[in-house]
């Protein structure tokens, strides 16, 4: 009998220890799907979910605070898009927060990110529907960019007669870079305003010995030599 | 040829009525409850050194292994999610499963053989004892029961194995790994897993039990009965773990 006692509780130490094993290998697991925490329920609604699937990450402040629980498809442009997030955070998140999809970096899995909404808005309620942005697109990122660059594709070529009619010594500018005889006028009329200008010179220093002036130009020293 | 068809459709009826005999009897009353006792010590206690150790090494060759390719990657931070799936899914049951047929049912298959070609057994029925309900059942119910609890314990000292794995090369503190760990099993991992086990003591049990119980041809008869019941229990594993796939596919 004594020895029997031995085996049997041998035996019930490994079987409880290793069912405790499992348990809190069941409890990790289901803690992280929060199986067993206190979630309330958001729904979105989108055009497009861009590959959004059911599990998900749902990301608010850069932490992942619930999943995503269902996709459904309620009309041909709608998607409805619910998720099962953290009660401990819904008190940060405001009736006016959006939801976005976004990608964990550049190959990783898409996930849902909440933004705050602005201070003083109320908290998000229970089965609330949260206002939705549309995901920035790759194709409609390439579409933006064709776009781009067939405008660009478009000035350059402007630019290109433009520079074009310059070198041909074409328009004002062009005449202003390229005819040698404008330069050449220019230059002959800046000589003939500098010589205008020292004439006109002389004509005033005349001017202020003049005897009819020069009460004037005295008064005029006065009030300089008072200040 | 055709003898040898014969013998084999043979072979299959009479195993088909060696389960249905094991399922009227394991439900009828008057339970040999000390007998089954005795045999979960015997074949689930007895045998966690063994399926240990095996865990262990799995694990680390495993992580050790699959190291290399990760990091011509760059996701040698995907090692203990990946390692850790593929021993919950699939090489933590099957290699268990295979230990467990070498060890528990070339025994079960030897003990009741020997039982068999002494005459044993049918001195039993003599005595008015109902051999099949004493020797059987206790023998395939224990195994059917413990060793999923087997697996769940390979399960852990593998992924113990496997952490210091990766310690061996990188540096990995233990929260992180099994944060790491846990972060990309799911129930879906888990579940199919376990329960494919049962199925797996389930046959390795009933096939020892079998080989040994049709035993003939005297001593001789204990060798062959032993050693078919490992190689069948051991193909048998295979054959459960491939519709177990498939099932588990469907949903």
């Amino acid at each position: 009998m004594e020895k029997s006692s031995a085996y049997k509780l041998k035996l019930g130490i490994f079987v409880t220890v290793i069912i405790a094993v499992l348990i809190v290998g069941i409890y990790f697991i289901g803690d992280r799907k929060q199986l067993f925490n206190n979630t309330f329920r958001v729904s979105g609604i989108f055009k497009d979910i861009n590959g959004l699937q059911v599990g998900n990450n749902v990301r608010f402040s850069g932490i992942n605070v619930g999943i995503i629980e269902d996709i459904e498809q309620i009309s041909d442009s709608t998607v409805q898009v619910s998720m099962l997030i953290d009660e401990d955070s819904r008190k940060f998140m405001k009736k006016n927060a959006k939801a976005i999809i976004g990608s964990d970096g550049l190959m990783g899995s898409k996930i849902l990110i909440i933004t705050a909404g602005k201070v003083g808005e109320k908290s998000l309620e229970n089965n609330d529907f949260i206002e939705t942005r549309q995901p920035i697109n790759m194709d409609e990122i390439f579409a933006k960019l064709k776009i781009t660059g067939d405008n660009a594709a478009s000035i350059t070529g402007d630019l290109a007669a433009i520079m074009e009619n310059i070198r041909s010594g074409k328009g004002t500018i062009g005449k202003l870079f390229m005819d040698t005889t404008f330069a050449e006028n220019l230059d002959k009329t800046l000589i003939n305003i500098k010589q205008g200008s020292k004439g006109f010179k002389k004509n005033m220093d005349a001017a202020s010995q003049n005897v009819f002036l020069k009460g004037f130009m005295n008064k005029k020293d006065e009030k300089k030599e008072k200040k | 040829m055709i003898a040898s068809i014969k013998i084999f459709f043979e072979e299959v009826a009479h195993l088909a009525m060696f389960t249905f005999q094991f399922f009227k009897q394991v439900f009828k009353p008057s339970y040999e409850f000390k007998e089954f006792i005795k045999q979960c010590y015997l074949i689930g206690y007895k045998s966690f050194p063994l399926i240990g150790l095996t865990g262990f090494i799995m694990g680390l060759v495993l992580t050790i292994q699959s190291r290399p390719t990760l990091v011509d990657f760059g996701a040698e931070s995907w090692l203990p999610a990946m390692v850790a799936v593929s021993i919950i899914r699939e090489i933590g049951p099957v290699i268990t499963a295979l230990i467990f047929a070498g060890k528990v049912g070339s025994g079960i298959g030897a003990e009741l053989a020997s039982m068999k070609v002494t005459e044993q057994i049918d001195a039993m029925e003599v005595s008015g004892t109902n051999s099949f309900k004493y020797l059987v059942v206790p023998r395939i119910a224990a195994a059917t029961l413990m060793l999923p609890l087997l697996v769940i314990s390979a399960d852990v000292i593998a992924l113990y194995g496997s952490y210091i794995g990766c310690n061996i090369n990188g540096d990995v503190s233990f929260p992180l790994f099994i944060l790491q760990v846990f972060e990309k099993l799911s129930f879906a991992d888990i579940f199919p897993a376990v329960i494919k086990t049962f199925f797996f003591g389930f046959s390795i049990a009933l096939i020892g039990c079998f080989k040994g119980y049709n035993a003939t041809n005297g001593t001789q008869g204990v060798g062959k009965a032993a050693n078919a019941a490992v190689v069948y229990a051991s193909l048998g594993v295979f054959i459960i773990d491939m519709i177990a796939v498939q099932l588990t596919n469907l949903f």
